[in-house]
């Protein structure tokens, strides 16, 4: 437990509640990817590196980008 | 104890956005959320301290984190991706159809 | 019942669960004083029973090879979920792409992500990663490609077509080991042991390598096939 896994826990916490907090899907995709950036961090600090691989390759980079296409393509009817 | 503490609050959060949220697609991402909580419970917890559990070339063994939860975690990372965008697309077509993405409009509609 | 009286009761039924989770979690034992026998099996005899130097690729590949064929098949129903739900025979929605400096930066840089994501995929038993993840980096090239230079470069490039006979190829290669293991070993995806060579090389560990290929194609197929139906233009007017 050193001084960089406690920030990097700070860091997770954070990027969480930001997602969770906003109303935009936008910003939540956004936060999302960064929450899994820095989990991927974690799992390198905790050794285990077939994880932060996929978890780089998957929760960074794919799941960002099915998230982009799945809310460019809805559709608001009523403009409130 | 640390990390228990963190899987709690980010489960948590997870769990308040799946029910809390009336938007369809901030219930997905907090399943995602709920997930990711899980997996860095399960590598958290299984790690000793030792090394990646890879065997270096031409040296004894040294000791090792478990593989075993690190292949489980694996596995669910990929399974996790592909619900999510089969999830994503089923709320595509529901926007398709009722032309909102708010889960009370949507029971609305249908009375 | 208004939003506030709800907003309250789901509060308190959710500290109600954390405080529960929380004191579960305070009667659990550590790590170490788990009975784990597969565990240490595995760490102490899973080079020489596979020889496999990565040993998370061991577990998933040789011991527990058939979770992965189940997990193979959970990733072809989601994508047979996906087309079947937004098949349309609508050309998919094309930009002209990015700007020119973008396109040739990638242009320069694909090459090498696609070379990255061979060598994760092919030294899956030697050093970190294996058949998903370098998949899902040759997905990456599919993505990259329909986001810079439109998708119709995309289509032209690799078609639905080329990506299902990948899928097919990928998951039929898994299958064809397995069957192999029964007719040659005995059992169904047990470790081909006449192809293993000396440890550390590039063709060790019996089937792994050959499984990690057909995994690795399966699931980038697969993915570039998600991403691909989901950017297609499911509504005609504009927005």
């Amino acid at each position: 437990m050193n001084i960089l896994e406690i920030i990097l826990l700070i860091f997770l916490v954070f990027s969480a509640v930001m997602t969770v907090r906003f109303d935009e899907e936008l910003i939540s995709i956004i936060f999302l990817s960064i929450f899994s950036l820095i989990l991927t961090a974690l799992y390198l600090l905790h050794k285990a590196a077939d994880v932060a691989l996929a978890e780089a390759v998957i929760g960074a980079g794919l799941n960002t980008a099915i998230f982009m296409s799945a809310i460019s393509q809805i559709r608001h009817s009523d403009s409130d | 104890m640390l990390t228990n503490l963190i899987f709690i609050i980010l489960f948590m959060l997870g769990f308040y956005a799946l029910i809390m949220k009336t938007n369809l697609i901030k219930n997905v991402i907090g399943l995602n959320l709920m997930e990711a909580a899980i997996f860095f419970w399960v590598i958290s917890f299984s790690d000793i301290g030792g090394e990646v559990s890879i065997h270096k070339f031409g040296e004894t063994m040294g000791k090792f984190n478990d593989p075993v939860p690190q292949a489980l975690t694996l596995t669910g990372i990929v399974i996790g991706a592909s619900t999510a965008a089969l999830l994503l697309t089923l709320i595509i077509e529901l926007n398709k159809f009722s032309g909102t993405i708010d889960r009370d409009q949507i029971e609305e509609l249908n009375d | 019942m208004n939003k506030l009286v709800k907003k309250t009761l789901i509060t308190a039924v959710l500290a109600a669960a954390a405080f529960a989770l929380y004191y579960n979690f305070s009667l659990l034992p550590g790590y170490q004083d788990l009975e784990k026998g597969i565990s240490d099996y595995i760490i102490t005899y899973g080079l020489h029973d596979t020889g496999s130097l990565n040993l998370i690729t061991a577990v998933l590949y040789d011991y527990r090879a058939f979770d992965s064929l189940g997990e193979s098949t959970v990733i072809f129903g989601a994508v047979s979920g996906i087309v079947l739900i937004l098949s349309r025979k609508m050309l998919p929605v094309s930009s002209k792409g990015l700007s020119f400096i973008v396109k040739r930066t990638l242009g320069i840089m694909t090459p090498f992500i696609a070379l990255f994501g061979f060598y994760v995929i092919t030294h899956g038993h030697l050093s970190p990663g294996g058949g998903f993840q370098g998949g899902v980096i040759l997905a990456a090239i599919s993505i990259i490609f329909s986001i810079v230079y439109g998708s119709a470069f995309d289509y032209r490039r690799y078609s639905p077509q080329t990506k299902t006979v990948l899928e097919t190829g990928g998951a039929l290669t898994f299958l064809v080991i397995g069957l192999a293991g029964i007719v040659m070993e005995g059992a169904f995806l047990k470790n081909l042991g006449f192809l293993t060579a000396e440890r550390g090389t590039l063709i060790s560990a019996g089937s792994i390598p050959y499984i990690n290929i057909g995994v690795g194609f399966k699931v980038g197929a697969g993915l570039a096939i998600i991403f691909y139906s989901m950017i297609q233009k499911t509504f005609e007017e504009d927005f």
